[in-house]
């Protein structure tokens, strides 16, 4: 024994290490499986089942019929709303991006001060992002309401409007309320991720500026702004997308209405698949619902693949 | 000296403003939800009743089905936070340690997911495969859409967090003879307490606030409805119109276990879900 017995031992307990047997395999396997094929269900399936039935003219009752293009040239020639409901899909992503950026980035910048109860104010900041969107077009619903809302009454008391507002009868008036609430449900959430942003920036490069004699704005603009681009890059993404695929909010607070100048094309398409409320078009329209939404995802794809491509320096601007 | 005070003064006033705007519209409704019928539709700029009705409450709660919609809103989040907790800590394991082809393929399907993703068109695909499976037409449809359905997210947020622990712990249960699926039971599942917390978080957050999802899975089963649907569809049905003071005392209901699971546990719910977004 001795020496040449502990190397066994030692040996024996590397290879026990370094093995991953047969068994391990087939644990690793099973434990993934149940979630693997709820993904396949759930999450793939959705997306062959839209792109089959693109095809085809299905109302789920009658039997389909498989008509090849017809769905997708209905939808470049003769639908107009589709287009109508993307474009107001982009006004409001944009409109979004360019309002709710600064903001975010404005408030992160306040609220990284060490100033006495700050935390207080990240708190309240972030609270309109835990609470659901629905609920929340419902209590705008109420807010901007045009005879008791208290908006509009507080307006007509401090003298700012004559009389009560219309806010859901134009449709830019509409637009401008959703875009309001929209804000007011995410930005807490971007301030979040920029003050993050703002946590990794390393306090030096503030010490160095203030040496070379940076005032207050300058450091912001040459070091602060660059600094947290990777996070922007990000952040714009997110939100983004996220008001592309808006819908809850929409379907509750106006459902398109005045008729149809809000609707966006995920509420519109949907109401292709689900009747909802008083509808504008025929729901149960399954195949062309499917060639819609198959337009819209690539539409998506198309815009995120060339927002990474054109953003790709924001990753390496220092 | 002066200028730093006034700097200050200023900032704190417009963070203030800033404030008032996020709580406003929420201490306005839950304010409004002890008026009479009658306040409510003359409106004003009264923020406090003139008289509080506490009985809106109950009457919303006996008569208008919200002890329904509140059960029913409980045992679904419930079934969903948990599950997910299950579900979301296997798949981080699964992805961080395990070493087949099969996992990373997988793993690559779930991520690649991310981009082509058609958000809630995929709503009707998913009612009619719940359909079929016998699932429709009741919450555990949306329940298990959202337990295996393999949430990015969460996903993600998990494998970090099993990333982060050290592999060496896996290697020494090795050598006490524990097969991969005893490792994750006796040694990592108990080390991933504060993934567990921001997991149990953010599905808590996803399944109280779900709108569409439960609402195609119960649409015209009122009794069956959570919530956040039962609140909006007393809108979109009409009902609110004759009975604001129902539908307020309702959307109170609704807002309140979130309101109070995010100010005892702010600090993990905002860690969370910045987490979520900045890893995915």
């Amino acid at each position: 024994m001795g020496r040449c017995g502990n190397m066994q031992i030692l040996n024996k307990i590397r290879s026990r290490i370094k093995s991953y047997t047969f068994g391990d395999k087939i644990q690793e396997i099973l434990m993934i499986l149940p979630m693997f094929i709820g993904f396949l269900l759930f999450v793939v399936y959705p997306i062959f089942w839209v792109l089959r039935w693109a095809w085809f003219n299905y109302n789920g009752y009658s039997n389909p019929v498989f008509i090849g293009f017809d769905n997708f040239v209905r939808a470049f020639t003769r639908d107009k709303t589709y287009w109508f409901t993307l474009l107001n899909t982009f006004i409001l992503a944009g409109a979004k991006l360019v309002t709710e950026m600064p903001i975010a980035i404005v408030l992160a910048v306040l609220v990284n001060k060490k100033m006495k109860g700050i935390s207080f104010f990240r708190v309240v900041y972030f609270l309109p992002s835990v609470l659901s969107i629905a609920v929340v077009g419902l209590i705008f619903s109420i807010l901007f309401s045009p005879y008791n809302g208290i908006v509009n009454a507080l307006l007509v008391n401090f003298g700012l409007a004559s009389k009560n507002i219309n806010w859901f009868g134009e449709r830019w008036l509409a637009m401008f309320v959703i875009l309001l609430v929209s804000l007011w449900t995410t930005f807490g959430l971007n301030m979040i991720y920029f003050l993050m942003g703002l946590q990794n920036i390393p306090k030096e490069l503030y010490e160095c500026a203030q040496l070379d004699g940076a005032n207050a704005f300058r450091q912001y603009f040459h070091i602060t702004l660059p600094m947290l681009a990777p996070v922007m890059q990000v952040v714009f993404m997110l939100s983004m997308l996220g008001t592309m695929k808006i819908t809850d909010l929409i379907l509750v607070m106006t459902n398109g209405q005045p008729g149809g100048s809000t609707e966006v094309v995920m509420t519109y398409i949907f109401k292709y698949f689900f009747q909802y409320g008083d509808a504008t078009v025929t729901p149960s329209q399954f195949g062309y619902a499917s060639s819609l939404a198959v337009i819209t995802g690539i539409v998506l794809s198309i815009i995120t693949l060339i927002y990474l491509r054109v953003s790709k320096k924001m990753k390496e601007i220092y | 000296m002066a200028v730093k005070v006034l700097n200050k003064t200023v900032i704190y006033v417009f963070l203030s403003i800033v404030a008032l705007i996020a709580i406003f519209p929420v201490l306005y409704i839950v304010l409004a939800s002890f008026k009479t019928n009658q306040e409510i539709m003359t409106g004003g700029v009264n923020l406090l009743p003139t008289e509080w009705q506490f009985h809106n409450y109950i009457r919303a709660w006996e008569l208008a089905n919200f002890q329904r919609y509140t059960w029913n809103s409980l045992y679904m989040s419930f079934f969903i936070v948990v599950g997910s907790i299950i579900t979301a800590t296997i798949a981080g394991y699964v992805f961080s340690r395990g070493t087949t082809k099969v996992t990373k393929f997988i793993y690559g399907m779930v991520m690649s997911s991310l981009f082509i993703s058609i958000g809630t068109l995929a709503l009707y695909p998913q009612l009619t495969l719940a359909r079929t499976l016998g699932l429709s037409g009741s919450l555990w449809g949306v329940i298990i859409i959202r337990v295996f359905g393999m949430n990015v997210t969460q996903v993600f947020i998990a494998t970090g967090n099993v990333n982060q622990i050290p592999k060496q712990i896996d290697e020494a249960a090795k050598i006490d003879g524990c097969g991969f699926f005893k490792i994750f039971c006796h040694i990592i599942f108990p080390l991933l307490k504060p993934l567990i917390a921001t997991i149990g978080l953010i599905s808590f957050r996803m399944a109280w606030n779900d709108y569409l999802l439960p609402f195609v899975f119960t649409i015209s089963k009122s009794d069956r409805m959570p919530l956040v649907v039962g609140v909006v569809n007393l809108k979109s049905s009409g009902q609110a119109a004759s009975s604001w003071d129902l539908a307020l005392a309702g959307i109170s209901i609704s807002l309140i276990p979130m309101l109070l699971v995010y100010l005892l546990l702010n600090k993990f719910f905002i860690a969370g879900m910045a987490e979520g977004a900045i890893k995915g």
